[in-house]
């Protein structure tokens, strides 16, 4: 399910048999010039990822909105302001949390997170649209889709 | 006038041609306006356009394989390219069938023999949906239809695929 309104009228419908939701963290930054090019093709990778997650497990698994954070802000903020979307995702019946990101800073911090961290070393570059990126990306989502079953 | 019945007057005959040649012009820019507003009704439909899935009908076997192919899709204004996937393989009658993979649960891919527990079916992870190797599904898991039938075709010994139609229930 995604965050849509065709998606949310079935959700509404079948509510006890989605349990899982899926929450894609994603960095940003203009500073370091350098970088840039790498951050904004991870946003897009981890974008492509979470997508054809959703695509696989759509019956079980709701994707909100990504999360969106400044790359050098301090995590323990985001992690409070990340725990703040956590509460209120549990005024739904959802027992699995799951955060996907390819961002490494987040493995530091996985004990204080309430949900499980599913990082990715990912790529730095490359063509999304390559039959190669294609294989990868579909290699990736059924290892990542078998390890969420796992919870299940 | 009508007395000299052959004759053309000078008058007559600028009417006429003027008449003529504004009539041709006027039609020269209405044919494409006109053409531009009822475009959409021209176009060729996407549906029941079959796609070749590069997969030779001499590699189906009789053990489901999963295929992967894209198709152009036109959604209002937008294309975009959409990812397809289906189950292909013979039946005991050497037809060849193709389901997809949704789970006419709640969407989920499904996957052919996804579980050990249920060899020769298909399974799917989310919630224990299960059909038979004929696509129907298993009563008594959450499914109530069977999977979807891709219409299908054989050309030159390769097979196409088109939309996904849905079977009634069991």
């Amino acid at each position: 399910m995604k965050w849509n309104k065709a998606d949310l009228a079935q959700y509404l419908e079948a509510k006890e048999y989605i349990d899982t939701i899926l929450i894609p963290l994603i960095p940003y930054q203009m500073s370091t010039e350098s970088e840039l090019e790498k951050n904004a093709f991870q946003n897009e990778l981890t974008t492509v990822l979470a997508n054809d997650l959703e695509k696989e497990l759509t019956g079980r698994v709701m994707l909100t909105p990504s999360y969106y954070y400044v790359k050098h802000a301090t995590k323990e903020e985001e992690i409070e302001r990340l725990h703040g979307w956590i509460t209120e995702i549990q005024k739904q019946p959802f027992s699995h949390v799951f955060f996907l990101t390819l961002d490494a800073s987040w493995k530091k911090h996985e004990q204080v997170l309430k949900g499980t961290l599913l990082w990715l070393p990912g790529m730095k570059s490359g063509d999304l649209h390559s039959a190669e990126m294609h294989r990868f990306v579909r290699d990736q989502v059924d290892q990542i889709s078998e390890l969420i079953r796992s919870y299940w | 006038m009508s007395e000299k019945k052959q004759q053309v007057s000078r008058r007559q005959f600028l009417n006429y041609t003027l008449t003529g040649v504004g009539g041709f012009m006027a039609a020269g820019m209405l044919a494409p306006m006109l053409r531009m507003a009822v475009d959409p009704v021209l176009q060729e439909s996407g549906h029941g356009d079959l796609t070749n899935v590069s997969l030779a009908v001499e590699d189906i076997t009789t053990e489901p394989q999963r295929i992967d192919w894209k198709v152009n899709q036109v959604d209002g204004w937008y294309e975009s390219e959409v990812n397809r996937s289906a189950w292909v393989f013979k039946n005991d009658k050497d037809e060849i069938q193709a389901f997809s993979p949704i789970c006419k649960h709640l969407g989920c891919v499904v996957s052919w023999e996804g579980n050990d527990q249920y060899p020769d079916q298909f399974y799917c992870p989310c919630h224990d949906g299960r059909y038979y190797k004929d696509g129907t599904n298993v009563p008594g898991t959450p499914p109530l239809k069977p999977l979807d039938v891709y219409e299908s075709e054989v050309r030159e010994g390769m097979l196409f695929l088109g939309d996904a139609v849905p079977r009634e229930g069991a």
